[in-house]
């Protein structure tokens, strides 16, 4: 299979994506969204893509594994396509990703020991919800603590 | 006063603007504890800074400058503490 498409080259849509292991509509969708190029129609009504395009849908696909937004991608692959970019650019990218992740893993982390002490604090499991520690804290009227 | 800056490697335009800060620093303060660190080498602190991308500078633990200042920004800021 992987030799017929070497020698075409012409891929219809259908084709393009099962080759990138994504649907149809996901093309679509990112042709929308200006992360592929729509080629445009021949004589007979196609839309042909040629291997670039394989390799530009693996590389979002790649890309969003590792936690990218749509936009970011974009941004990656303006540096990709731009002669004047080199690796620092991408790196500096990844460095900016890493951050971001980072402090959201903080935040998490923060979100979970607060809810560690939650769970802590509500010893009686007996009680009717209403009189709940976790529920009264969360709407700030803790009644547990007055009684 | 403590100045920390954090840079990602590789960058030498950062390096050189970085030499003209820290002359401009000693000039304010000449006993300025100066401090450069690899992001990726500190990277809890730079997020516990809120640094959102390399470079940064950071003066007594708090970020102050997102991108590189210039020595008079640099300046400007310190002497604004040291008033203080």
């Amino acid at each position: 299979m992987g030799t017929s498409v070497q020698a075409s080259q012409h891929l219809t849509i259908g084709k393009l994506a099962e080759l990138g292991d994504v649907s149809a509509n996901a093309v679509r969708f990112y042709e929308r969204e200006g992360l592929m190029h729509a080629p445009a129609k021949t004589d007979s009504g196609y839309r042909l893509y040629d291997l670039k395009a394989v390799e530009r849908l693996r590389f979002i696909k790649q890309a969003q594994h590792c936690g990218f937004t749509l936009s970011e991608i974009q941004v990656l692959l303006r540096l990709r396509d731009e002669g004047s970019s080199c690796c620092n650019d991408v790196r500096s990218k990844m460095i900016e990703k890493k951050l971001e992740l980072e402090a959201r893993v903080r935040s998490m982390k923060a979100i979970s020991m607060s809810l560690d002490k939650l769970i802590a604090d509500c010893s009686d499991d007996a009680r009717p919800a209403e009189y709940c520690s976790i529920l009264a804290t969360l709407s700030g009227t803790n009644k547990s603590t007055s009684r | 006063m403590k100045i920390d800056l954090l840079q990602s490697s590789g960058c030498a335009k950062c390096l050189r603007e970085i030499s003209d800060l820290r002359i401009a620093a000693r000039a304010v303060d000449p006993v300025v504890e100066w401090r450069e660190f690899d992001i990726l080498q500190a990277i809890d602190y730079a997020v516990e800074l809120g640094v959102l991308k390399p470079p940064a500078v950071a003066i007594d633990g708090e970020l102050v400058f997102a991108s590189l200042p210039t020595p008079e920004a640099l300046a400007a800021a310190m002497r604004s503490r040291l008033g203080a």
